[in-house]
């Protein structure tokens, strides 16, 4: 890393104290699918649009929703390839955790460490910001709870939370219909109205992605079947 | 965490820095600490609908039985599982270290973890200490191939096997499973002969002792069986009961606080901050 020509740090502030790169990676994020989390008061849910580019994508091979440790969930909005690369971080790091404590890792810590890497790519040469946002949604003994990171590596616990394309129009409406004492299966009732608002085209189990983790602990993402009978009670 | 980007590639391996030293430090007279072995019998065999593996739980420091119950079966993912002999740190420090691995590569390839690859990252591992991480291992699980049983010894290498016994019992536990293995074993025939030569172990050789341990693995699930059998238990308690001799005589008695207790009253003259 430190011989290159190329080793200086692509995120130096502009003059009115912005780092320029941190604004884009935003707008990258901005421009990807919508993804949102709503916290309930016996366990949280996220999910997330699954357009794939063509018809001829195998959509069973595409996962977005991704596990982290088997108390610990996240979905991202916008570069793919860049969310792999945290998830897998951040996969190790809960393991070196729990090698060490021999204690799962509480949801609050896995967030610090993952936004750690993600600012460390902000202030390193020869790197440029990761492109995602991640709704990390877990439980641990703490209760329910969701957290976003973004590229700038800041984190912030969310009630409830969306991100992407349709973001403010996602955001309004999960404001007016979020309730303190909501249950697990009203959020995810929610979470597919949030989503079908900005939907284009026929919602169904196999264009949308569903994780949930309830007070088992136990975090899992719903198959195309369980979304299906979820959208037959929301209509 | 931004020192990632800087260090060096992991050199790996035994590393000889402190030899001399410890060489120089004996040689003038100071006796090497000794470790905590485990003595032990570790046993599996392969029966018809998968792998039972058998341990005893006897750790022995020198002479001394330092863990009259301790455990030897070590998990490693959820239908595989590892007997360990041989210096007690390295085997659950071996064990944990592949057990991590194999977990980070589950959520990686979305699959049940396999016996071949455990098999793999410990032998490459211990090859790479060149024998000195001490850790004699009986590797048993079931995965989508199959079931499967593998020994592997603390310089690297390893053996497939239909029963397999490692530790200083080995050779007694052998005997009896040279005498009456057979092929396609039902659980409880199988169950029965490994606590047999897991006896046979505790009995004759000095390293192992106390309990029987087994773990039974099938397809698809898994029985723990902690002290499955206990063999040595304690027997003699005197029915009189102990009694003491009598006590010298009280003559006077007089308790000292050695602090005061005093009363404090809440409230009131509450001092303004």
């Amino acid at each position: 890393m430190g011989d290159s020509q190329y080793s200086f740090s692509l995120t130096t502030f502009s003059p009115s104290g912005k780092l320029v790169q941190i604004e884009h990676a935003l707008t990258a994020v901005g421009s990807g699918q919508t993804s949102l989390g709503i916290k309930a008061a016996n366990g949280v849910v996220i999910a997330t649009e699954k357009k794939l580019p063509s018809i001829l994508v195998d959509e069973t091979s595409v996962q977005k929703i991704q596990i982290l440790t088997p108390n610990i969930g996240v979905v991202y909005s916008g570069m793919g390839p860049d969310s792999r690369v945290l998830v897998r971080k951040s996969r190790k790091q809960a393991e070196q955790y729990h090698r060490l404590y021999k204690e799962p890792i509480p949801v609050t810590q896995l967030v610090r460490e993952t936004a750690a890497v993600m600012q460390e790519f902000t202030q390193s040469g020869g790197v440029r910001p990761f492109g995602v946002s991640l709704l990390v949604a877990g439980f641990d003994d703490k209760g329910p709870q969701l957290y976003q990171v973004d590229p700038s590596g800041s984190y912030f616990s969310w009630k409830a939370s969306a991100m992407g394309k349709n973001v403010s129009n996602a955001k309004t409406f999960l404001e007016k219909r979020y309730t303190d004492d909501m249950e697990l299966d009203d959020a995810v009732h929610t979470a597919i109205l949030t989503l079908k608002e900005g939907f284009e085209g026929q919602i169904s189990g196999k264009n949308i992605e569903i994780g949930i983790i309830g007070s088992d602990k136990v975090f899992r993402v719903l198959t195309p079947a369980e979304i299906d009978d979820y959208l037959q009670e929301v209509e | 965490m931004s020192r990632e980007a800087m260090e060096m590639p992991p050199k790996g391996g035994f590393s000889f820095d402190l030899c001399k030293r410890n060489d120089m430090l004996v040689k003038k007279g100071l006796k090497e600490p000794s470790f905590l072995k485990t003595g032990t019998t570790i046993v599996g065999l392969i029966f018809k609908d998968g792998v039972i593996l058998g341990a005893d739980t006897r750790a022995t420091e020198g002479p001394i039985v330092a863990d009259k119950n301790c455990e030897k079966i070590h998990y490693m993912a959820p239908n595989i599982y590892c007997c360990g002999a041989g210096t007690a740190a390295d085997t659950e420090a071996v064990t944990d270290m592949v057990s991590s691995q194999l977990k980070l590569h589950r959520y990686h390839t979305g699959r049940e973890s396999r016996v071949v690859t455990a098999l793999s990252l410990l032998k490459s591992h211990l090859f790479s200490y060149q024998g000195y991480v001490s850790a004699a291992l009986v590797l048993g699980g079931v995965d989508v191939t199959g079931p499967h049983l593998h020994t592997i010894y603390p310089h690297g290498s390893t053996d497939t096997l239909p029963f397999a016994t490692m530790g200083s019992g080995s050779l007694a536990a052998m005997a009896v499973f040279e005498s009456k293995y057979r092929e396609g074993l039902t659980r409880d025939e199988g169950v029965k002969l490994v606590s047999e030569a897991i006896c046979s172990g505790i009995f004759n050789d000095l390293g192992s002792g106390s309990n029987v341990d087994i773990c039974v693995i099938t397809k698809g699930a898994k029985e723990y069986l902690r002290n499955h059998m206990l063999p040595n238990p304690r027997t003699y308690i005197s029915e009189k009961g102990y009694s003491f001799s009598k006590k010298t005589e009280v003559l006077r008695t007089k308790i000292t606080p050695l602090r005061e207790m005093v009363e404090v009253i809440e409230g009131g003259d509450a001092m303004e901050e």
